[in-house]
């Protein structure tokens, strides 16, 4: 029991976080925050960039990072939207596109990163320019849109009340933690992450992890494409290109060790949940500008960061006290 | 002399020069407009600002490791030294205002310096952070708008340093006097970096931390300092920029770190640190501001520019390290600490 506590110490936290939040938002805009519509919409909003965050934050915990997890997102949409233009009925073969789309996108970076030894994050630093690129020259630079309606009432649909697209994202988050929890390859991307070269002499085979990290990321931000293509019908190159630096601030808000090794898919997504309180709050403020969610963002990535490093930093002082 | 022809063929400058005298000859060969007087002006013109947002990046990558907060350090602290010197009327020498810009940059540089320093984060992350801060204050805290410049920027900006005129299309192109900051800069900081003791420092810095420090630098200064004299740079940058378009544009700086910090890793920066020429930064600006300023000369869509950029950017990080793979199988260590 005891033990188990120990792990979750960074959830616990965080969820105490979450909770504190919901207080005061509740207490002090509750008549205009505590509204299912606003949950409804916080819960489509959040599904896009969640899992985006999420694809980045099992890349930091291999010892990487994967910037392109935007533009992934947005060339698997655009894809998708554009055979859906062509053929209406053709919904099936356009998500299985964009998921192929995502895969074949995140294999490359792993490629990369793996056989030509890029570091991570120059390699998706280029590989963002050429996924946004390919989605510009696709698109000849303009938004897609027309997608059929059958597809893009799923950006609206809701399963008692819940969103399917906050669905969608619950599930994947089940997979994910259970793929980094429970399976081999989880236990070897995060000891690859650790230490790449104990890793290798451990026996496991660097190269073909990696690969596999950065496919998973491809695909989830694949998914995150299709969602915001059904919720807001349209896809563009460069849609959400500030998504970028909010995944890395999710990812190390949810305990991921940007140096690699540490972090779990749940902290992840209750990460996910508190920012998007946090935002969905600051809009009952009609009179507060949205810039003012950058700077509150920069401040809580460096403060949330600061904190873990003072509260490890006093584990680690108890451990060391304890020895002697 | 074999063993300096082998030292010249290993280095990445070298191969990056060779790259741009080629791509330099296809479009003069496929267009014949490239080495026209205006358009090598007009490359000059576009390359002041990467290239003075390129010593950041090196300086940074050299001893530490990314900064990502320049362009908005450049936005923030134009932004200010802007309108102080609007609101008091300021009518003086323009470089005063340049020297209110640096003293904001400094103090954000001094705050990305000290928590890298203090907290020894990832200088990404943290840069990350400060650079949304910083855009949070610029565009929510100040609801910064386009402004035009103070009279003396105004009257600076005007002054040309060289106006060209082709006699063949008629189109014609000035070289602004911020060229000869972007030529200032340069000088100043080959001689810091080359013959100074802080200079080696911060390339010995970023080799090896741990002998740094017992060889007798100051690790923790040494890089402090590089932080504030990057805000200071990019501050200049910022107020160039400001310059060249005739006003100030808030909108314009941010996103242009990835393809400034992609220059100077073409130009043969190590990513793990303590490697980095200023020319490399040069010749690495040069290139990608050649590609996206040429393609339109070849008559290849600006549809395509991204990709370019893209796979450039992949082909070039891959040559360094296709290199030390085969460096290491031939038992050859590439050296490091190389300076300018």
């Amino acid at each position: 029991m005891k033990k188990k506590l120990k792990i979750d110490d960074n959830i616990f936290r965080l969820i105490i976080i979450l909770v504190v939040f919901l207080l005061i938002a509740g207490i002090t805009k509750g008549n205009s925050f505590l509204k299912v519509s606003i949950f409804q919409t916080m819960g489509r909003q959040m599904a896009e960039y969640g899992l985006m965050a999420v694809g980045c934050g099992i890349c930091m915990i291999s010892g990487g990072i994967d910037l392109s997890c935007v533009y992934v997102a947005n060339l698997c949409g655009i894809s998708a939207a554009l055979l859906m233009q062509k053929n209406e009925n053709a919904i099936l073969p356009a998500i299985l596109l964009a998921i192929v789309i995502g895969a074949a996108c995140g294999a490359f970076n792993g490629f990369l990163i793996s056989y030509l030894r890029i570091p991570p994050m120059l390699a998706t630093l280029g590989s963002y320019q050429l996924f946004q690129g390919i989605s510009v020259v696709i698109s000849n630079g303009s938004t897609v849109s027309g997608a059929p309606e059958k597809y893009t009432d799923f950006g609206m649909k809701t399963v008692a009340g819940i969103p399917a697209a906050f669905l969608v994202f619950v599930l994947i988050i089940i997979i994910m933690s259970v793929v980094m929890g429970k399976t081999k390859f989880g236990a070897r991307v995060f000891l690859v992450g650790t230490n790449a070269k104990c890793a290798t002499f451990a026996g496991i085979k660097n190269k073909s992890i990696i690969i596999k990290t950065y496919m998973i990321s491809g695909i989830v931000s694949g998914c995150a494409g299709l969602l915001s293509l059904a919720r807001i019908n349209s896809a563009k190159a460069d849609f959400g290109t500030s998504y970028t630096m909010q995944c890395i601030l999710i990812a190390v808000l949810g305990g991921v060790n940007p140096n690699g090794g540490f972090g779990t898919i749940p902290g992840i997504a209750i990460a996910v949940l508190i920012l998007q309180v946090l935002s969905s709050y600051l809009n009952t403020f009609p009179d507060v500008s949205n810039y003012y969610r950058d700077c509150i963002w920069g401040i809580a990535l460096i403060g949330v960061l600061i904190l873990n490093h003072v509260i490890n930093k006093k584990k680690s002082d108890k451990l060391a006290k304890m020895g002697s | 002399m074999k063993k300096q022809m082998n030292k010249v063929l290993r280095q990445t400058e070298f191969w990056v020069f060779l790259i741009i005298i080629f791509l330099a000859l296809i479009i003069q060969a496929r267009s014949g407009a490239f080495f026209a007087n205006n358009n090598i002006v007009d490359i000059m013109r576009s390359m002041i600002c990467p290239s003075l947002y390129a010593v950041c990046a090196l300086l940074a990558f050299v001893s530490t490791g990314p900064d990502v907060s320049f362009p908005l350090v450049a936005a923030l602290s134009s932004y200010l030294a802007i309108t102080i010197s609007i609101k008091i009327n300021y009518d003086g020498p323009w470089f005063v205002v340049y020297l209110i810009g640096m003293f904001f940059g400094a103090l954000m540089g001094a705050l990305n310096g000290f928590i890298i320093v203090k907290y020894k984060f990832p200088s990404l992350i943290v840069t990350l952070g400060t650079s949304s801060l910083f855009s949070g204050i610029l565009l929510g805290t100040f609801e910064a708008a386009r402004m035009d410049l103070p009279a003396t920027l105004q009257r600076f900006a005007e002054l040309s340093l060289l106006t060209v005129k082709n006699e063949k299309t008629g189109l014609g192109s000035t070289l602004p006097m911020t060229f000869l900051i972007l030529v200032a800069v340069y000088i100043a900081a080959y001689l810091v970096l080359n013959y100074t003791m802080v200079g080696r420092g911060v390339y010995a810095i970023g080799g090896d931390e741990i002998s740094a420090e017992r060889a007798g630098f100051n690790v923790k200064k040494i890089r402090f300092g590089i932080f504030v004299v990057n805000g200071m740079i990019a501050s200049i940058a910022g107020l160039c920029y400001a310059v060249m378009s005739m006003r100030y544009l808030p909108n314009e700086y941010a996103g242009g770190e990835m393809v400034v910090i992609a220059a100077i890793i073409l130009g043969g920066t190590r990513m793990t640190g303590g490697i980095g020429t200023l020319k490399g930064c040069i010749l690495g600006t040069l290139l990608l501001t050649m590609v996206t300023n040429s393609l339109i000369l070849v008559g290849i869509s600006v549809y395509w520019q991204k990709v370019f950029i893209g796979a450039i950017i992949i082909i070039g990080t891959a040559i360094p390290a296709i290199q030390s793979i085969f460096g290491k199988n031939k038992g050859k260590k590439v050296k490091g600490g190389e300076a300018a």
